[in-house]
């Protein structure tokens, strides 16, 4: 018992000071990656079914609400659309260099291979690694494009990444409608997925419903942001401010669902 | 023979816990490994209980990319404990698994905010507190089936060992 305990807290102290054991460990973890898969596949099909019966009970609140929102965002579409064309030749014309975007970067696809597996933990491992060229830091975007951490330890085939739920992930965000109002995304605590958009000051519009998205800066700063421009973050679900805060008090609802995450897009510099 | 027995049924409930129950959210506080691990050191010991969950900690550090030996370490005084609590006082008590895996549940989930505090690490203790009534519930009820099928895999010694004549010495 003495020794096993000595053995771990050896490990510990390697594994948190050093990254001796990286190799071994990302090696162990491919090697138990088919095992993993397999279990994954086996369950699939009941937790399909529970999934399907579920969305049975939903489905038709869900269709009404849905078909409301496809006729309005069929209107956006159109309305953005112009909008795009009408920044690209503004762009051309006045030769302007902003943040970097999304479109700056290659993306690589890849699978959600472990999830949070306690209260306390708030990330996931994820199947590429620096092979596929991911680097400590890449930002990691769901398939619908919104925000869910960054990579914050790389293996050849494999990378640990920090949710963006995590109490050490910080972002500065903009709110789209109104981006002046600028301030920081934290995780809002208690447990639960929602946001905080701390460090607006009260002079700034912020309204309900609005959408929050990455600020991004100039990479050529002393201290650049991690983060592209634009990255979808989430929906305002609430807005107030009192007398003793100096800043408001923004909720956040993330765009991203981060217990039912499958898959990742991360975003690599291009090649 | 046991050793082959743990290490299968251990790895086996690694891949539950790993591949379905963290889809949950509700499971993530629950761990089937912690009860199958802690059912297996009650009907096996101290020092079986120590070994299987110093590799069983270890593959789930291994498996989920995390520090390594942090789940090893907890396991590990887990295994060794309660695997001395069947030892001594638990023998044959209808209540000892039960006993075993609430107390457990308590000290693994603060054991953790612990080390996670000792590394500099987010340690969330009110976040941890809130959610470990439905950890301990959820554990218990597991405990009802694994250790049934644990002790069918694992029968107590007593009844294998016992003995059943007396040999006259001198």
């Amino acid at each position: 018992m003495g020794l096993l305990v000595l053995l771990s807290l050896v490990l510990i102290t390697v594994s948190f000071r050093s990254t001796a054991l990286d190799g071994a460990q990302g090696t162990a973890a491919a090697v138990l990656r088919p095992f993993e898969v397999a279990a994954d596949r086996v369950s699939r099909p009941f937790r399909d079914a529970a999934g399907w019966t579920r969305g049975l009970i939903d489905a038709k609140q869900d269709n009404k609400r849905l078909r409301a929102e496809n006729a309005k965002l069929r209107q956006q579409v159109i309305l953005e659309e112009s909008s795009i064309q009408e920044n690209v030749q503004l762009r051309d014309q006045l030769n302007y260099h902003g943040p970097p975007s999304v479109a700056d970067f290659d993306q690589v696809h890849t699978v959600v291979l472990t999830k949070p597996q306690n209260a306390i933990d708030q990330s996931v491992s994820i199947g590429a690694g620096s092979s596929e060229g991911l680097r400590v830091g890449s930002v990691v975007v769901s398939p619908t494009g919104g925000l869910v951490g960054t990579v914050d330890r790389l293996f050849a085939h494999l990378a640990h990444v920090t949710l963006l739920t995590d109490n050490q992930s910080a972002v500065t965000a903009i709110d789209l409608t109104y981006p002046t109002a600028v301030g920081i995304i934290q995780p809002g605590g208690g447990g639960s997925d929602v946001l905080v958009l701390d460090l607006v000051s009260k002079t700034k519009f912020v309204a309900e419903g609005d959408t929050i998205i990455t600020a991004g800066s100039i990479g050529k700063d002393k201290l650049p942001s991690m983060f592209p421009r634009g990255i979808p973050v989430g929906t305002v679900t609430s807005e107030s401010s009192n007398d003793i805060n100096p800043f408001k008090n923004i909720q956040v609802k993330p765009l991203v669902d981060f217990s039912s995450l499958r898959s990742v897009i991360v975003l690599v510099p291009k090649r | 023979m046991d050793g082959v027995k743990a290490a299968l049924v251990l790895f086996v409930a690694s891949l539950l816990q790993l591949a379905v129950l963290s889809e949950y959210r509700q499971f993530r506080t629950a761990s089937i490994v912690l009860v199958a691990l802690l059912s297996i050191a009650l009907l096996r010991g101290s020092v079986f209980g120590a070994v299987a969950g110093f590799g069983t900690g270890l593959l789930l550090d291994t498996a989920t990319l995390g520090t390594l030996g942090v789940t090893a370490l907890l396991l590990t005084v887990a295994g060794f404990w309660i695997g001395r609590y069947g030892e001594t006082t638990a023998r044959d008590r209808f209540h000892a698994p039960y006993v075993s895996v609430a107390v457990v549940t308590v000290l693994y989930a603060f054991g953790l905010v612990a080390l996670q505090f000792v590394l500099g690490q987010p340690a969330p203790a009110g976040l941890v507190a809130r959610t470990l009534p439905l950890a301990l519930l959820i554990n218990l009820l597991l405990t009802l089936p694994v250790y049934a099928l644990i002790r069918r895999l694992f029968p107590p010694h007593e009844l294998g060992d016992r003995v059943r004549e007396v040999r006259l010495l001198g």
